[in-house]
C-alpha cells in the first residue's frame, strides 16, 4: 500500500508538468481547431531558456521563468503569424507546417545550447518532507502550487476578461465571431502566444526533475498531448484530469515494466483513443451533411 | 497528346538508361550514398500512397522501416533463415503491423491519427532499444550478405542494382494503383470521406488499405536497408527520421509519387552536401516544409502545372471558349415496367433522432412505394435533412427502424446502403474537389470491393481492362447528362448549377434504385428548375424510386406524385400535392397567417 501511494505521489509532480503542457494543445485546438505539433519542441526552448537565464545569467528561479515564458510566447506568435494563410482551410497542412517548425525549433536548440544536455538544481531546499510515511519532495509542491495558479488564471481570463471571451466565441464560430467584429487573427494569435507561454513554464518547472536535453519536450510534448487527449481535447478540466492521470499512469508504467513503460504507455494510450475518441470531459461533435 | 506520349516515353528511356549506367560514374562512397537514397525513395514512395493518396496521416512510416529492417536481421542471425526467406517474412510481419497500426485511423483521423501513429512508432523505438533479441541499443550487426546466384551482392555496385530494379517496379506498382481504381478511391475517401461513403466506397477497408500499402514499402525498404548495411540499430528509426521523411514527401509533392520519389533524391542529396553541418540542414529543411505548407502545397510536384498555368494565362486565355453545358438527353422510356403496387421500396418506422436536448425527429413514419417521386417538404429546421441523414446511414436513430427493399437496414454504414441500391446528393455538394468531373462520375460507377484489390497483384491486366471499361461508361453517363465539355476540370471550377448537376449525374452512376435528392433545385435558376424536374422525371422512368427534399414549391407541386410534410420533427400531413396544399396544418406551418401560396420560396 505504502509502494502504491508513493508511486501515486512520484507521477502527480510530472502529471501535474503534463497537464500545463496539455493546457497549452487545448488553449490552442479549442480556439483554432489545431493542434500545435512544435508545442513540445516549444517546451525544450523553454527549457533551456529558463535554466541558462538560471544558471549562468544567475538570474532569480522566478524571474528566470517569466523572461523565458516571455520569449516563448514571441516563438508562438512567430508560428501563428506564418500559418495563419492556412487557418480555417486546410488543417492536415497546418499540422505538416507545425511539424516544420518543430524540426527548426529542434534543430536551433542543439545549434544554440548543443546536444548534451544539463543538470538544472532545484531552486528550493532538497530535503523532502515526510508526511504519513510518504516521502514529498518540496519542489513538487512548488510545482503544484505553480500549475494550479496558472491554471486559475488562464481560466480567470478566458472566462473574465473581453479578451478571453472573445477567444471564447471564436472557438464557437470563427464566421459569427468576425460578423460581431472579432479580429480571428489576433484572438489565435494569442492563443498561439498564450499557449507557448505554457509550454515555457512547463519547460522551466520540468528542469530540476528531469534532465534538460533536446529530446525533453518530444516526449513531454506527445505525452502532454496524450494527456489532452485522455481528458477530451478542448477542455480545461479534461486537460488538467489527463494530465494527471498520464503523470500517474507513466510512474506506474516504470515501476512495473521499467525500460518498456514508453511502450506500455503509448499502447495503453492507443487503446483509450480508440474506445473513447473523445476522451473523458469531450464532446461528440455531430458531422453534418 | 500523341508527341507528348512519346515525349515522355523518350524520357523515361533515358531516365532508364541514365540509372543504368550511373553506377560507372560514381565512387565507392557515391554508390553507397546512392543506394540509402533508393531505400528513402521506396519509403517514400510508401508514406505518399497512405498520406498524399489515401489521407492518412501516417507518422508510424519510419517504425514499418524498423520493423522489416529488425525482422530481416532477427530471422537471419538469431534463427539462422536464408536472407531472401527472411526478407518474405519480414515483409509479411511489416504488412500484419501496417493493419494494427491501422486500426485506430478506424476510430480517429487527422491530428488524432497523427499523434497515436507517432505514439506507436515511439513505442517501437522504445521496445528495439529494450529487448534482448533486438540486441538493445547496440542493435544487431553482422546481418549476412544476399546471395543470389551469379551475383556478389557484397559489392554495393551490384547491389544497386537489385535495388534499383525493385525501386522501379514498386514504382510502377504505386502509379498503377493510383492511376486506376484503387487510387481513385483513396483519393476520393482523401477528399470527402462522407461522401465516398455514401458512393459506395468502403471506408475503413480503404483505411486499412492505404496503411497496408504504406507499411509493404516500409517493409521492403527496411529489407534493402538491412541487406545493404547489414546492420541494425534504434536511432535509424528514430522519429528525426520519420520528419525528415515526411519533409521529403511534403517538400517533393505528397500527392504525386513521383514528386515524393524527386523530394527524397533531392532532400537527401542536400542533408549530404551539409553533412558537415547536420543542424543548418535540418533548419533547412524544416523551414522548407514551413515554406512549402504556406506556399506551394502541392510540393514540388505541383510546380510544372503552374508554370504551365502562368504561361498559358499569359498568352491569353481567348484561344479556348468557355466550356458549355450540353442538354441534357432523357433515358429511354423503361415505365411499360410496373411500378405501381407492391411492398414500399423504403419505410421508415417510428425513426426519433435526438441530439442532446433537441429532439430533430419524433416518431416519423412514412413509406414509399417503388417508382413514385416523393416530396418532403417543411421548414427550415424540421429535420428533413435529419431525415435523409438517418436513413442514408449517417446518423443512427435514437429509436426506430429503417427498412429498404425488404430488409431492415436502420444503422447500417453508408456504403453498404450504397451497394444495396440507395444513393443520395447533399444539400452543400459533395463533390471531390482534387477529383475531375470524370473522375467523381468513375467513383460512383466502380461498385467492385475494396477487399477485392489483391486481384491489382496477380491480374493486373484485368484491373486495366475494368477501368477502360469505366471509363467508356463513365462517357456516356456524361454525355447524356451534357458534362462532356467539363469532363476533365475540377468541379470546383464549375457554376453552381452545373455542380449540382454533376452530383446527380454521379448519384445516378451508382445505379440505385432508391435516389435521395437533397434540395437539388437550390441554387438554380427558373430554367434550370425545369431542366431538373425533366431529368428527374426521366431518372425516375427507368425505375428509380426518388425521394428529394425541396423548398421550391413549384418544382415539387409538379413533379412530386405525394408529399410529406415535416414540421418541427413530425410528419403533419402527407397527400397529393393538391391535398396537401389545402391541409390547414400545413398552411398554418409554412405561411404562419399568410394565405399567399408559397410558390416563390426558395432556399
Amino acid at each position: 500500500m505504502q509502494v502504491f501511494f508513493q508511486t501515486i505521489v512520484g507521477g502527480v509532480s510530472l502529471g501535474a508538468i503534463y497537464a500545463l503542457v496539455a493546457l497549452g494543445f487545448s488553449l490552442v485546438y479549442r480556439t483554432m481547431g489545431l493542434v500545435n505539433f512544435a508545442h513540445g519542441n516549444v517546451v525544450t526552448v523553454g527549457a533551456y531558456l529558463a535554466s541558462t537565464f538560471y544558471l549562468s545569467a544567475k538570474l532569480p528561479f522566478a524571474i528566470a521563468m517569466v523572461v523565458a515564458i516571455g520569449v516563448t510566447a514571441v516563438i508562438g506568435l512567430v508560428i501563428e503569424r506564418v500559418l495563419r494563410p492556412l487557418e480555417n482551410r486546410d488543417f492536415d497542412l497546418m499540422l505538416i507546417g507545425t511539424i516544420g517548425f518543430g524540426i527548426v525549433l529542434d534543430a536551433l536548440v542543439i545549434m544554440i545550447w548543443g546536444a548534451t544536455g544539463r543538470a538544472v538544481p532545484s531552486p528550493v531546499p532538497a530535503a523532502p518532507l515526510s508526511l504519513f510515511g510518504l516521502r514529498i519532495r518540496t519542489y513538487d509542491l512548488v510545482v503544484l502550487a505553480i500549475a494550479a495558479i496558472a491554471t486559475v488564471l488562464l481560466v480567470l481570463f478566458l472566462s473574465r476578461t473581453k479578451r478571453g471571451t472573445a477567444m471564447q466565441a471564436v472557438a464557437m464560430d470563427h464566421e459569427a465571431a468576425t460578423a460581431v467584429g472579432i479580429h480571428v487573427g489576433r484572438s489565435n494569435a494569442i492563443a498561439f502566444a498564450i499557449g507557448a507561454g505554457l509550454a515555457a513554464l512547463a519547460g522551466g518547472l520540468v528542469g530540476p526533475l528531469l534532465y534538460v536535453n533536446p529530446a525533453l519536450g518530444g516526449t513531454l510534448g506527445i505525452k502532454g498531448f496524450a494527456a489532452a487527449i485522455l481528458g477530451g481535447f478542448g477542455s480545461i478540466p479534461g486537460a488538467i484530469v489527463g494530465g494527471l492521470a498520464i503523470g500517474v499512469l507513466d510512474s506506474f508504467a516504470a515501476g512495473h515494466f521499467q525500460g518498456y513503460s514508453e511502450l506500455v504507455t503509448f499502447l495503453v494510450f492507443t487503446v483509450i483513443i480508440m474506445i473513447r475518441p473523445t476522451g473523458v470531459f469531450g464532446e461528440r461533435t455531430v458531422n453534418r451533411a | 497528346m500523341r508527341p507528348r506520349v512519346r515525349l515522355s516515353l523518350g524520357f523515361l528511356f533515358l531516365l532508364a538508361a541514365g540509372l543504368w549506367f550511373l553506377p560507372y560514374g560514381l565512387s565507392s562512397y557515391a554508390i553507397h550514398v546512392a543506394n540509402v537514397i533508393i531505400v528513402f525513395a521506396v519509403l517514400a514512395v510508401g508514406l505518399g500512397l497512405c498520406m498524399g493518396v489515401g489521407g492518412q496521416v501516417n507518422l508510424a512510416q519510419v517504425a514499418f522501416f524498423g520493423v522489416g529492417a529488425y525482422a530481416t536481421a532477427i530471422l537471419t542471425t538469431h534463427a539462422g533463415l536464408g536472407f531472401w526467406l527472411s526478407a518474405a517474412i519480414a515483409v509479411a510481419a511489416t504488412a500484419a503491423t501496417g493493419l494494427l497500426v491501422a486500426t485506430p485511423a478506424l476510430r480517429v483521423q487527422s491530428h488524432y491519427l497523427g499523434i497515436v501513429t507517432l505514439g506507436l512508432a515511439l513505442a517501437f523505438t522504445n521496445w528495439v532499444t529494450n529487448a534482448q533479441i533486438a540486441g538493445g541499443a547496440e542493435g544487431i550487426s553482422n546481418i549476412p550478405v544476399p546471395t543470389l546466384p551469379g551475383v556478389d551482392l557484397s559489392s554495393e555496385y551490384l547491389y544497386y542494382y537489385l535495388e534499383l530494379i525493385i525501386f522501379a517496379l514498386a514504382l510502377a506498382f504505386g502509379l498503377f494503383v493510383v492511376r486506376t481504381a484503387l487510387g481513385r478511391r483513396m483519393r476520393a475517401m482523401r477528399d470527402d470521406a462522407l461522401a465516398a461513403g455514401a458512393l459506395g466506397a468502403d471506408v475503413p477497408v480503404l483505411r486499412m488499405t492505404a496503411f497496408l500499402l504504406a507499411s509493404v514499402y516500409g517493409g521492403i525498404g527496411g529489407v534493402l536497408y538491412a541487406g545493404l548495411i547489414r546492420y541494425v540499430a534504434p536511432e535509424s528509426f528514430s522519429i528525426a527520421n520519420m520528419f525528415l521523411l515526411l519533409a521529403m514527401v511534403i517538400i517533393g509533392g505528397r500527392q504525386s509519387l513521383v514528386g515524393c520519389v524527386a523530394g527524397a533524391v533531392g532532400l537527401y542529396l542536400v542533408r549530404e552536401l551539409l553533412v558537415d553541418h547536420p543542424t543548418f540542414a535540418q533548419m533547412g529543411y524544416g523551414s522548407v516544409v514551413v515554406l512549402v505548407v504556406v506556399f506551394a502545397p502541392t510540393g514540388l510536384a505541383g510546380l510544372p502545372p503552374r508554370i504551365r498555368q502562368a504561361i498559358a494565362r499569359r498568352r491569353g486565355r481567348g484561344r479556348e471558349t468557355a466550356a458549355q453545358l450540353a442538354e441534357f438527353r432523357p433515358y429511354p422510356d423503361l415505365s411499360e415496367i410496373s411500378l405501381e403496387g407492391g411492398d414500399p421500396l423504403l419505410s421508415i418506422d417510428g425513426i426519433t433522432k435526438q441530439f442532446r436536448g433537441l429532439k430533430a425527429l419524433d416518431d416519423v413514419s412514412l413509406s414509399v412505394p417503388a417508382g413514385q417521386i416523393r416530396g418532403i417538404v417543411g421548414p427550415n429546421g424540421s429535420g428533413k435533412t435529419t431525415l435523409f441523414n438517418v436513413v442514408s446511414g449517417l446518423y443512427r436513430p435514437t429509436a426506430g427502424r429503417v427498412r429498404f427493399a425488404g430488409a431492415d437496414v436502420t444503422s447500417r454504414p453508408p456504403y453498404r446502403l450504397s451497394r444495396a441500391g440507395m444513393s443520395r446528393t447533399f444539400q452543400n455538394l459533395r463533390l471531390f474537389g482534387d477529383l475531375t468531373v470524370r473522375e467523381n462520375i468513375l467513383v460512383a460507377l466502380d461498385r467492385s470491393r475494396t477487399l477485392s484489390s489483391w486481384r491489382y497483384l496477380i491480374a493486373p491486366l484485368a484491373i486495366v481492362r475494368r477501368d477502360r471499361d469505366l471509363r467508356r461508361r463513365a462517357d456516356e453517363v456524361l454525355d447524356r447528362y451534357g458534362l462532356t465539355a467539363f469532363a476533365a476540370l475540377p468541379p470546383e471550377s464549375l457554376p453552381y448549377g452545373t455542380q449540382r448537376r454533376v452530383e446527380i449525374a454521379r448519384a445516378v452512376a451508382c445505379r440505385p434504385t432508391l435516389l435521395l435528392l437533397d434540395e437539388p433545385a437550390a441554387g438554380l435558376n427558373g430554367d434550370e428548375v425545369r431542366k431538373l424536374g425533366e431529368m428527374v422525371r426521366s431518372i425516375r422512368d427507368t425505375g428509380v424510386t426518388v425521394v428529394l427534399i425541396e423548398h421550391n414549391m413549384g418544382l415539387v407541386m409538379n413533379l412530386c406524385e405525394r408529399i410529406t410534410v415535416l414540421a418541427g420533427g413530425k410528419v403533419i400531413a402527407e397527400g397529393t400535392p393538391a391535398a396537401v396544399a389545402a391541409t390547414p396544418a400545413v398552411i398554418e406551418a409554412y405561411l404562419g397567417d399568410s394565405m399567399d401560396l408559397p410558390s416563390e420560396v426558395t432556399s
